[in-house]
């Protein structure tokens, strides 16, 4: 079942996390812990179980691509789809995430059907859904 | 009585014109050669590119905070007035149903009444979310703050170090030490130099993205 997903949601501003995870119950996925930087997401990645990943990319400690890249470079994570929420708009950055293989990409600030629509999407991709 | 008016006071006047125009210009030559002996000069370039960028960032801010409240302003009195819609419903139903509950089901006052309710709600939610989502201000301008600063502090730093280095050899009155003077004349504005955060800017540069669309349009010709 989809609803039974859970998404890690990982930005340092507490604010965003709120908004996301309160975006992501409304839309249907209410399982969800958060982290605020990559240093804390990666550690609760690896000792816990998560399906979905959100994530921001300036981060303090360890940002968002630097994530990503520990994600993917590790066999027992780099399935989980990675979504990035950030406020970085450079082509280069877009390009960048595409390369290090973010699953999608949405530039803040977002709506809530923009949010619906790329989870949704990632998780068709996936047949997670 | 007026002492500036004798010959020898304007003389004394031209004097201490010229000793402070002397001053100022050994001064001037002085913060030269100290900022080129500093390896300083390419940095105040950056400072004065920096300020009115800086300006910008304040700006953004400005805006964005504006917007917020605006935002949740607006929907606090879309709400409100649903509210106060279902509250003013809900009597008159429920004076309806004590006057005869038979003809008030049956008349389909209650069922109707239901159903604006729901859809009251739905519009309620709607403002709800909305409020949420505008606190996402907080997450921008806080990006956005957080370079101001590090500028702020970059150029207070290095002024303290100017100062410090160009001061008498022998000062009348020492100045304070700080931690400052730990400093080496390594220059770090920014703690991610490869992030940006926001874009403040975004008209004319053809290097970010404007829209949501427009990421997705690049991620698509990624073949995404």
């Amino acid at each position: 079942m989809a609803n039974e997903l859970k998404f890690l949601v990982v930005d340092d501003f507490s604010t965003m996390r709120r908004i996301v995870r309160n975006l992501l119950k409304e839309i249907g996925y209410s399982e969800a812990d958060e982290a605020e930087d990559g240093v804390v997401a990666l550690n609760k990645l690896r000792n816990s179980h998560f399906d979905f990943v959100v994530s921001d990319i300036n981060m303090p400690n360890m940002n968002g691509f630097q994530l990503l890249g520990e994600i993917k470079k590790d066999d027992k994570l780099k399935h989980l789809p990675v979504l990035m929420v950030t406020a970085e708009a450079r082509k280069e950055d877009i390009v960048l995430a595409a390369q290090q293989g973010a699953a999608g990409y949405i530039v803040k600030p977002f709506t809530k059907a923009t949010l619906e629509d790329k989870v949704n999407l990632i998780l068709t991709k996936l047949g997670m859904k | 009585m007026s002492a500036g008016t004798s010959p020898g006071s304007a003389a004394v006047t031209t004097d201490l014109s010229q000793g402070v125009h002397q001053r100022i210009g050994m001064l001037t030559r002085q913060l030269h050669d100290s900022l080129n002996g500093l390896g300083l000069t390419d940095q105040v370039k950056v400072w004065a590119g920096e300020i009115p960028d800086a300006k910008s960032r304040l700006s953004y801010i400005a805006r964005l905070t504006g917007e917020a409240a605006e935002k949740v302003l607006n929907n606090v009195d879309q709400a409100k007035a649903q509210h106060d819609y279902i509250a003013a419903e809900t009597r008159r139903i429920g004076a309806l149903i004590v006057k005869d509950p038979v003809a008030a089901v049956a008349k389909g006052h209650v069922m109707n009444f239901i159903t604006d309710v729901e859809e009251a709600t739905k519009h309620i939610d709607k403002n709800l979310t909305d409020i949420m989502m505008a606190q996402d201000f907080h997450d921008l301008t806080g990006q956005v703050i957080s370079k101001v600063v590090n500028l702020a502090a970059s150029i207070e730093q290095q002024l303290v170090q100017l100062l410090i280095v160009t001061a008498p050899a022998d000062p009348v009155v020492k100045p304070a030490e700080t931690p400052v003077t730990t400093q080496t004349t390594t220059f770090e504005v920014h703690e991610h130099p490869v992030l940006e955060g926001p874009v403040v800017n975004p008209e004319g540069n053809p290097d970010v993205v404007k829209s949501q669309s427009e990421v997705d349009d690049l991620l698509a010709s990624l073949g995404f």
